[in-house]
């Protein structure tokens, strides 16, 4: 019973932790597109949090530095369980640009498991709504 | 004053410090000096015509050679001061003594071409990472980035 609810509550209202893993901030403008008014991300429930340890989803942007390797591995360690990692925009899936660059380690899946890609450079917010719908209908 | 006038000026005034002087593009002035003179040549480029900007410090791998250029602008001309140094003894007089906000850019040249800065006051790496080995100068024309293996998510 309490488990139905957990599990209901996390799918109902996952909190979410917006990471720039070496982005060029195109993508996280579009995110806080997305969770303004006009396109209105918590209204599934969706909720930005400031600090990983409150954060069921991390959303990573940008290809991953070698700085910001291990800071990103650390980050990620903080979250709590169940936690899931969605890979926003071209350089954060693949690296982009940024591909065999000497300061740049290619995309968020080198260094964690990506549960979700969302393709765009920059993701149109309506890219971002369907990736993390996505990703919640999957839980379910 | 005129880009010209400041051409004639320096190739009248400081002739034994100055190897070459040009006018390359409407207001742009070449200048190649020895290193030596170069603290001098920025100086006096400095004190005489007001060129106390300094827009970057680029710096090329020539080969044989790694050439240095200081991009000075007033509010008629930018000069461009180049020095040549040895790949074998790849010294460069510190310009902080002259314009104090050239640090950042002799820092950077230390970490990417590997050039000493001699008497810079802070010599502390800029931008590499800070596992970053030593010795590893990635804008060398004969450094080769090996690139770690690609791991691809569900092995295909």
């Amino acid at each position: 019973m309490i488990e139905r609810l957990v599990h209901w509550s996390r799918v109902k209202s996952p909190w979410v932790l917006h990471l720039n893993t070496g982005a060029c901030n195109a993508c996280d403008i579009e995110i806080l597109a997305a969770l303004m008014p006009r396109f209105d991300l918590e209204r599934f429930g969706i909720l930005l949090k400031g600090t990983p340890r409150h954060a069921d989803v991390i959303i990573c942007t940008g290809p991953v530095t070698r700085q910001n390797r291990d800071r990103v591995v650390r980050i990620y360690e903080q979250v709590p369980d169940p936690k899931f990692v969605v890979a926003v925009g071209a350089c954060a899936m693949s690296g982009c640009v940024y591909r065999g660059a000497y300061n740049s380690m290619g995309g968020v899946d080198q260094v964690l498991p990506v549960n979700a890609y969302i393709p765009g450079c920059p993701i149109r917010p309506d890219a971002l709504i369907d990736g993390v719908v996505k990703l919640l209908n999957s839980l379910k | 004053m005129n880009a010209e006038t400041i051409v004639e000026k320096i190739t009248s005034e400081i002739k034994d410090k100055i190897q070459e002087t040009a006018l390359t593009a409407p207001r742009r002035i070449n200048v190649k000096v020895d290193r030596e003179q170069l603290l001098a040549v920025l100086q006096y480029l400095k004190d005489q015509f007001g060129f106390t900007h300094l827009a970057t410090i680029s710096g090329v791998d020539l080969g044989e050679y790694f050439e240095v250029v200081y991009h000075m602008s007033n509010a008629i001309a930018t000069v461009n001061v180049r020095i040549l140094t040895p790949r074998s003894d790849p010294k460069i007089p510190s310009t902080c003594s002259v314009i104090p906000g050239a640090i950042l850019y002799e820092r950077e040249l230390q970490d990417m071409f590997g050039l000493v800065v001699q008497n810079i006051p802070d010599p502390r790496p800029l931008l590499l990472a800070d596992d970053w080995p030593a010795g590893e100068y990635p804008l060398r024309k004969d450094w080769h980035f090996n690139r770690p293996d690609e791991i691809i998510p569900g092995g295909k």
